[in-house]
């Protein structure tokens, strides 16, 4: 397929609402840290990964999708290495050790991880032709991802281990899994929960999140003042927000990560319940293009990429939006072409650029 | 059999119903946060980003009559910690604990305590010196999150002049903080404890000024918004006036000391007022022992506080002069004498017949005279003068034989059971004795509820039950001195603002005229200028060469020695000044009490001072 058909067959839509996703988030970059000390420097580097991740999206959404089939073996190892690699080069920051420096940036192997894996469950899940009723093709799956999400979970890094059990999941309901199969994973992740509640597994930080998320007010000062100073500056928007660089909760730094983890609060505060809305939008409009994606693929390869992404995408919307705004517990989950970091902005870009593949090819 | 492809169609919509439930759900959450909830946050964004900084007002300061300064203000200053202080909070603290002379605790407390701004800094210790405050901005890297403040602290140019009468200033206790918070209180503030300085208040503190300052999430103040400059308090002129406070002060304690050298070792307290009869302005009151306000400035430590509520001190922050009531023994006996000329019972020519041992009520009930040989044959005016106890017991018994209680009338006529309204807190009623008030007293004791023959007698003479404040006698003397008015005693004279205007004049009050014929005035008042001519205070003030009119006192109280008192007015043609004098455990009034009011009046009057010799004197 030459480049000018190729040009003519792209999801103008999808592109055009990335494109504002982007250009929006890094307005809000922008806004959220132009009074910090290191004035522009936020907003250039992520000038330059935007840069970077389009180019990337380009490439994917040129690349025949459809020859990924060939490296899976290649594309799962190497992603192995990369994660391992972390524990050796890797670069530790708040108890967590998750980059690896590659001169000034910080490379996140974890964010690139959720692609790779999407690439290569899709490619063994096609190979199922839409059933998954065999015990071992259900085993075979979660072993797949179970070794990269060890991995990831050593770093520890809670938040992407969740997104990628996520995408598990949702490539599974769309690959063709039993609802009765569905299910019985799910109660088993329940129940996987409740011991580690039982053994007291989880990190004490971890803990007070999630008493804090059932009761907000218990220790407003401490681990509950994320969230509290969250839901205040979004809710203080009201309506139509206080205006672009005038969120004073953004402005004087009562906002915790709020050009990563919390850009929302700044959008909220900023720009209020319309600005809220005009995000929720776009991002509906990519979901909903997805799924259209995954619909109308030539074949199960594409279908499954394409929901992978799309489980992605809306997991990481929910759970990062969710916290923000006080419905779901603190999970270090960013926001899609939002949040400030190369690693993430890369990783969302070439998984649109693969559905942008996936569309361009939906015709044989 | 469908192609895979199709297989998963219905699958995608699955996938989509839960998108549809996510951004349902978001879109809901956010409509309530931001539309339905959004004033309460605004509200809270409001209060995050804005912080109201107060700055306290300059205390009003208070002068005597003649505008010498009695409590005046200067700058001290105080180390404070943040109580949110990171890192090394232990090494601070400790650090802190040593160069202040604060124990740990003491500082871990006032760190704890609620203050109306969790944030901010707490004050350590208040008017710290020099040396202190400079080592510390020396060694600031070991001190990280002190701070020093300055503040206003209260000065007392005259040490503890006049203690009773100022009051001494302390930080707001939480039940205080309760009453006040309305008025505008924060706890931390200082107030008023007792004194002027409780009573004047809300006069006294000014308006706090402050700035609405916007701070960052680590309360660093990015700027001022709006500030407003604090209102000084009142500046308060009392009616005291500082010479004759000192002498007075000083006259009581020698007073004390001289019942010491007549062997009454138990002597240790006494009141002492002097007012202007003729508008009931106190020029000097003074309660013994005194304490120095100066102690309670920047706080007081609990050691301090400690010893000054402790028996062997005899309780110095007690003002006996207003805040007890006592016996008042014959200097009641005036009351008696005109209570008894007005209701008719006498008249100034009765005689009586005093034998030293008194048995009208029957030989049972016999009552004896100070003077147990007797007096003989002797009127009236004789008996005031000589103080009688005779010519007084037959007057109380002529009051019991009525059946009325004329006695009691004339007594709460003068004041006597009721608060004088003096501007000073926490007066003492005192207790004029009647039927009713027996009957109430012994409830619990039925066969003590009868009013007696004895009482009316013993209330005759100023014993009983009968109890009054040294305050109360004084203003009962004022109202005799000027002819039957009886006036609310007060130690303020006027407000000024700032500026040194005279703001507010406080006028005399007049309480009640009392119906007292001139004629039985005049007996009175011939008989007291008597008492120091040639009666019971004769010793004490021969040679004095102003005329004065006065009454002794020995009060007997169960268990104790008697208590010895003097009260009387100056000059006796034209009354100005009433001297009082209480010395508890002092012996006899003549002996003890008389000389001081002596003592004072010959301060007053610029007259060179003796002290009288060899003075014991068994009269009352």
């Amino acid at each position: 397929m030459d480049l000018f058909k190729l040009v003519r067959r792209v999801d103008l839509v999808l592109a055009l609402t990335i494109l504002a996703l982007v250009s929006y988030g890094t307005l809000m970059v922008y806004s959220a840290t132009r009074a910090d000390a290191g004035g522009l420097l936020f907003l250039r580097k992520q000038v330059i990964w935007v840069i970077l991740g389009f180019v990337a999206m380009a490439g994917a959404a040129i690349f025949n999708y459809n020859r990924l089939r060939h490296y899976t073996t290649f594309i799962y190892l190497f992603n192995l290495a990369l994660l391992i690699a972390v524990f050796f080069v890797g670069y530790s920051t708040l108890g967590a050790r998750r980059w690896i420096p590659i001169g000034p940036f910080n490379f996140q192997p974890s964010e690139f991880a959720k692609v790779f894996l999407i690439i290569v469950l899709a490619a063994f899940l096609a190979t199922r032709r839409g059933e998954v009723t065999r015990a071992i093709d259900l085993f075979l799956a979660v072993a797949l991802v179970s070794i990269p999400l060890f991995l990831i979970f050593l770093q520890p890094d809670l938040g992407t281990a969740l997104v990628i059990m996520m995408i598990l999941l949702g490539m599974l309901l769309v690959g063709g899994i039993k609802i009765r199969h569905l299910l019985m994973i799910i109660a088993v992740g329940l129940l996987i929960c409740l011991l580690v509640f039982q053994f007291n597994l989880l990190k004490e930080y971890q803990m007070k999140r999630l008493m804090v998320f059932l009761n907000p007010n218990l220790d407003p000062l401490g681990a509950g003042y994320n969230l509290l100073q969250s839901k205040i500056a979004v809710g203080s928007g009201q309506l139509l927000g206080k205006g672009l660089f005038s969120g004073t909760q953004t402005r004087l730094q009562f906002i915790p990560s709020r050009h990563t983890d919390f850009i929302f609060a700044v959008v909220g505060e900023e720009l209020g319940f319309v600005g809220g809305v005009v995000l929720l939008i776009l991002y509906f409009i990519a979901i909903s293009r997805g799924i259209r994606i995954a619909t109308t693929a030539r074949d199960m390869f594409g279908a499954l990429i394409a929901a992978g992404v799309v489980s992605m995408w809306l997991f990481q919307i929910f759970v990062n939006l969710g916290m923000t705004i006080g419905i779901m517990p603190i999970a270090g989950i960013p926001l899609p072409f939002f949040s400030y970091g190369g690693s993430s902005m890369m990783t969302h870009l070439i998984a649109a650029g693969l559905l942008l593949s996936v569309y361009a090819r939906r015709f044989k | 059999m469908t192609r895979p492809i199709e297989r998963i169609q219905l699958r995608l919509v699955l996938l989509s119903a839960v998108a549809l439930v996510v951004f349902v759900s978001l879109l809901g959450r956010l409509w309530f946060l931001q539309v339905l909830a959004g004033d309460k946050y605004a509200e809270l964004a409001e209060g995050n980003r804005i912080r109201l900084i107060l700055v306290d007002a300059p205390r009003g300061i208070i002068y005597d009559r003649n505008g010498h300064v009695l409590v005046g203000n200067r700058p001290s200053l105080t180390v404070s910690l943040d109580p949110s202080l990171n890192g090394d909070k232990r090494g601070v603290i400790e650090r802190l604990s040593k160069i202040l002379g604060v124990t740990l605790r003491e500082v871990e407390e006032k760190l704890q305590e609620k203050t109306a701004d969790p944030l901010k800094p707490r004050a350590i210790k208040r008017d710290v010196d020099m040396q202190t405050i400079t080592y510390i901005k020396e060694h600031q890297p070991d001190f990280p999150g002190v701070t020093i403040e300055v503040e206003f602290a209260r000065e007392y140019p005259n040490g503890g002049l006049a203690a009773h009468v100022l009051g001494y200033l302390g930080e707001l206790s939480e039940e205080e903080f309760e009453k006040k918070e309305k008025e505008g209180y924060i706890l931390g503030d200082v107030i008023g404890k007792t004194g002027v300085e409780k009573e004047y208040e809300s006069l006294l503190r000014g308006e706090k000024g402050g700035r609405h300052v916007e701070v960052d999430a680590t309360g660093r103040v990015l700027r001022v918004l709006n500030s407003k400059d604090p209102i000084p308090g009142h500046n308060l002129i009392l009616t005291i006036d500082r010479d004759i406070q000192l002498a007075t002060e000083m006259a009581l304690a020698e007073a004390v000391q001289s019942a010491h050298k007549q062997r009454y070792s138990k002597a240790a307290a006494g009141a002492a007022v002097v007012m202007d009869a003729t508008n009931g302005e106190i020029l000097a009151l003074t309660s013994h022992p005194t304490y120095d306000p100066r102690v309670f400035i920047g706080g007081i430590s609990k050691e301090q506080w400690l010893a000054l509520n402790d028996e062997a001190s005899h309780y110095p922050l007690i003002n006996r002069a207003t805040m007890c009531s006592y016996a008042p023994g014959s200097t009641f006996k005036p009351i008696t004498g005109i209570a008894g000329l007005a209701e008719g019972l006498i008249s100034p020519r009765s005689v009586f017949d005093c034998r030293g041992r008194w048995t009208g009520m029957g030989e049972h009930w016999a009552k004896f005279c100070w003077k147990r040989s007797g007096h003989g044959r002797i009127d009236f005016d004789l008996g005031v003068v000589e103080s009688c106890d005779v010519v007084f017991y037959e007057i109380g018994y002529k009051f019991y034989k009525t059946g009325q209680e004329g006695l009691q009338k004339w007594a709460r006529e003068f004041g006597l059971g009721s608060l004088t309204g003096v501007d000073l807190p926490s007066e003492a009623r005192g207790r004029v004795p009647d039927k009713a008030w027996k009957k109430e007293w012994n409830k619990d004791n039925p066969r003590n509820q009868i009013w007696l023959p004895g009482d009316t007698v013993n209330l005759a003479i100023g014993q009983g039950d009968l109890l009054v404040t040294p305050l109360q006698m004084a203003n009962v003397f004022a109202t005799i001195a000027n002819g039957g008015t009886l006036y609310r005693p007060r130690a303020a004279k006027s407000l000024s603002a700032g500026s040194g205007k005279v703001a507010h004049e406080f006028d005399s009050q007049v309480v009640d005229r009392l119906e007292l014929s001139p004629d039985i005035l005049r007996t009175l008042r011939e008989d007291l200028e008597r008492v120091v001519t040639q009666g019971t205070a004769k010793r004490a003030f021969a040679g004095f060469p102003i005329p004065v009119a006065g009454k002794t006192g020995t009060a007997e109280v169960r268990g104790k020695d008697d208590f010895a008192w003097f009260v009387c007015y100056a000059p006796a043609n034209n009354p100005k000044y009433v001297i009082l004098v209480m010395v508890e455990q002092g012996g006899h009034g003549g002996s003890t009490a008389a000389p001081a009011a002596r003592q004072i009046l010959s301060h007053i009057y610029g007259v060179p001072f003796e002290v009288p010799s060899g003075l014991v004197d068994p009269s009352r």
